[in-house]
């Protein structure tokens, strides 16, 4: 099937039951990324597009939970060791020579793969080694004597990860660490671990939102509360699952609940779905369906748009948490 | 392409900008043929005074002169999810401008933005409606933070940024159209067409938001960006636009103007002035009017509407209040 016949494909998934959603990934999504996929093995944000280290590692991801095409797996694997920089971090662009927050996704996308473990482990030393700038002697030392109201609220002793070094920390790549060095196994975990994702986890509960949900990582400034959205909210409830009864993330979740069905982009949908689901709950009638969301805008030609609808719509993507079992070499 | 047209010239060998005030009362009025023909003046404006000798052209005049097989990107302010219309720029604004390039004679006129504090670009133009705008969203828009992209050594060094990796499509470009909001900005003062570019930084390279460009300082990232990548032609969308605690927690302002000009520095100057504040007093302005363009109103060429005409006073926050026009502080 080509691509281009795959829109009135995905109207005719438009109504959902569930072999559809299966069919949906099996016929629709999974050839998008097969056919996006480049020489290297890697992927980039679109097809046709240069492989970058965020869209690769979603894609290794999505296929893993899947469990089909292995050979691309193993590709995109492939591709995601060749480009580690030398510091054990992975850039954000080809030809990049600094680590980024795409080295928490290359290490939680090669934690299955049993030939990346030392990838992996240098790429844990490095997250653990990446403190973001606002925790320096010198940011510091501004932020005590500095006078006045502060623009933001939030608490500046915690400190996450940036999306680049020497920045602050955000919601999103705290959440992305957090959930790659939860991930990890513990003879790879380094030593540092611990502390940095107790610290880490108090800031994203410091960075929420006053009634519930995330935003990049400004809850308050100059006074006025800031709106959460969906895609951060996920996440950041990914990465906090494990204290599901706790009162900010109830309250998270109700934002959530009540934020379904204004959802109007692939993205923020399947993210959604994972979470919710992620949570153990139902996923309620009356919200667009994915394939409906194709049929609008072909999901901009995205390829982590279609993995992360992989994972949404796979019946196994509780494999994205779970310790599983390696493929075989 | 970084051309001679991005050159930097000495002040004192820059022609005068040119400078465009309409007043448009609705998105629901005919916005195409405003634009359309405001465009066509410019046009032929250009195509009447070419700049001699060897001075290169301070704008895009040279390229606005003949768009046939011509490249037009438009970089609107898509800054977030927008269900009230009045944080980003307006669709029926941006639509009428790629209707009248086209209709001037552009090969492709492309919409592209990187929003800069939330990754999901599909969520934010389904919220600015932009798809019952323009048909088909992909065809048409680009998500400047995905793009594939290319390192750029910067041409200035206000900041500490020696280097970006900018968007291939951008880049690309023959003629970058900055299309902002009219706004206050809480940590700039205002957000016009300069700092609108800092949403042609990628996402996808330096996060959400674009810290790195934060952390090198707001004001003088401004300035090596749009030294190195300056749009050739700016359009305001003034009809809303935001005051206060801008780029996104502000309140709506209605000011019914749309400006236009060859020089994105003087139209910013002149948004600045309608907006009651004083342009040399925020700081990147101060130094693109050395280093980019014109802010003073003896090298700006008004036409249209006068600003005293369309001047209507914008609110700051009071960090900000020294912006504003003497005798004017306690507009807010």
């Amino acid at each position: 099937m080509t691509l281009a016949a795959a829109a009135p494909i995905a109207v005719e998934f438009a109504s959902m039951h569930p072999d559809a959603e299966k069919r949906f990934v099996s016929e629709v999504c999974l050839p998008f990324l097969q056919a996006a996929r480049n020489e290297d093995g890697g992927w980039g944000f679109h097809t046709g597009s240069e492989s970058r280290v965020e869209a690769t590692a979603w894609v290794v991801l999505a296929l893993n939970a899947t469990g089909l095409h292995e050979d691309l797996w193993r590709a995109g694997c492939d591709f995601l060791r060749a480009v580690q920089l030398a510091d054990g971090s992975w850039p954000s662009s080809p030809g990049q020579n600094v680590g980024s927050w795409t080295t928490s996704l290359a290490c939680w996308a090669l934690m299955s793969n049993s030939e990346s473990k030392t990838a992996v482990a240098a790429g844990l030393r490095w997250i653990c080694a990446d403190w973001p700038r606002e925790s320096g002697l010198i940011a510091r030392a501004i932020r005590r004597i500095s006078a006045g109201k502060p623009i933001v609220a939030q608490n500046g002793s915690l400190h996450g990860w940036g999306w680049t070094p020497n920045t602050a920390s955000w919601v999103e790549p705290t959440a992305f660490a957090l959930i790659a060095l939860d991930q990890a196994a513990a003879e790879i975990l380094p030593e540092g671990a611990p502390k940095r994702r107790r610290i880490a986890t108090s800031l994203l509960y410091d960075r929420m939102c006053p009634g519930g949900g995330w935003n990049c990582g400004n809850p308050m400034v100059y006074g006025v509360p800031g709106d959460p959205v969906v895609e951060p909210t996920a996440w950041a409830l990914l990465a906090l699952r494990d204290e599901p009864n706790r009162g900010e993330i109830l309250m998270s979740l109700e934002w959530l609940e009540k934020n379904l069905a204004r959802i109007e982009s692939a993205h923020s949908l399947s993210l959604a779905r994972i979470c919710w689901e992620t949570y153990g709950r139902h996923w309620p009638a009356g919200v667009a369906t994915l394939p409906e969301l194709y049929a609008r805008n072909d999901f901009l030609d995205s390829v982590p748009a279609m993995a992360w609808a992989c994972l949404a719509l796979s019946p196994e993507k509780k494999l994205l948490f779970a310790s599983r079992p390696e493929r075989s070499a | 392409m970084l051309t001679a047209q991005n050159a930097l010239a000495p002040p004192f060998q820059r022609p005068p900008s040119q400078v465009v005030i309409r007043r448009a009362a609705s998105y629901a009025q005919d916005l195409f043929k405003l634009i359309y023909e405001t465009l066509l003046e410019f046009q032929a404006q250009s195509r009447a005074a070419q700049p001699a000798g060897n001075v290169p052209a301070l704008d895009g005049s040279s390229k606005f002169s003949d768009l046939r097989s011509k490249t037009v990107l438009l970089k609107p302010n898509f800054v977030g999810l927008d269900p009230l219309g009045v944080m980003n720029t307006h669709p029926a604004v941006v639509t009428a401008a790629r209707e009248a390039f086209l209709k001037l004679g552009a090969a492709h006129v492309l919409i592209g933005d990187g929003p800069a504090l939330d990754r999901d670009t599909e969520a934010i133009i389904e919220s600015v409606k932009l798809r019952e705008h323009v048909g088909v969203v992909k065809r048409t828009f680009v998500d400047l933070n995905l793009d594939d992209v290319q390192r750029v050594p910067l041409r200035t060094r206000a900041s500490r940024l020696k280097e970006l990796y900018l968007p291939k499509t951008a880049l690309g470009a023959d003629l970058v159209v900055s299309m902002p909001k009219l706004k206050t900005h809480h940590w700039a003062g205002a957000t016009l067409s300069l700092k609108n570019m800092f949403g042609i930084v990628p996402g996808g390279c330096y996060g959400w938001p674009k810290n790195v460009l934060h952390w090198a300082g707001i004001h003088n990232s401004i300035l090596d960006l749009n030294a190195t990548l300056r749009p050739d032609f700016a359009i305001v969308d003034g009809i809303y636009g935001m005051e206060g605690n801008g780029p996104i927690q502000g309140v709506p302002k209605k000011a019914n103007v749309l400006i236009f000009g060859n020089d994105p520095v003087a139209v910013d100057a002149t948004c600045c002035r309608i907006m009651g504040l004083l342009p040399e007093r925020i700081k990147y302005l101060a130094g693109a009017g050395t280093l980019l363009g014109h802010t003073s109103v003896e090298k700006i060429e008004q036409h249209g509407e006068t600003i005293e005409s369309v001047r209507i006073p914008f609110a700051v926050l009071k960090e900000f209040g020294k912006l504003k026009e003497p005798g004017r502080e306690k507009w807010n």
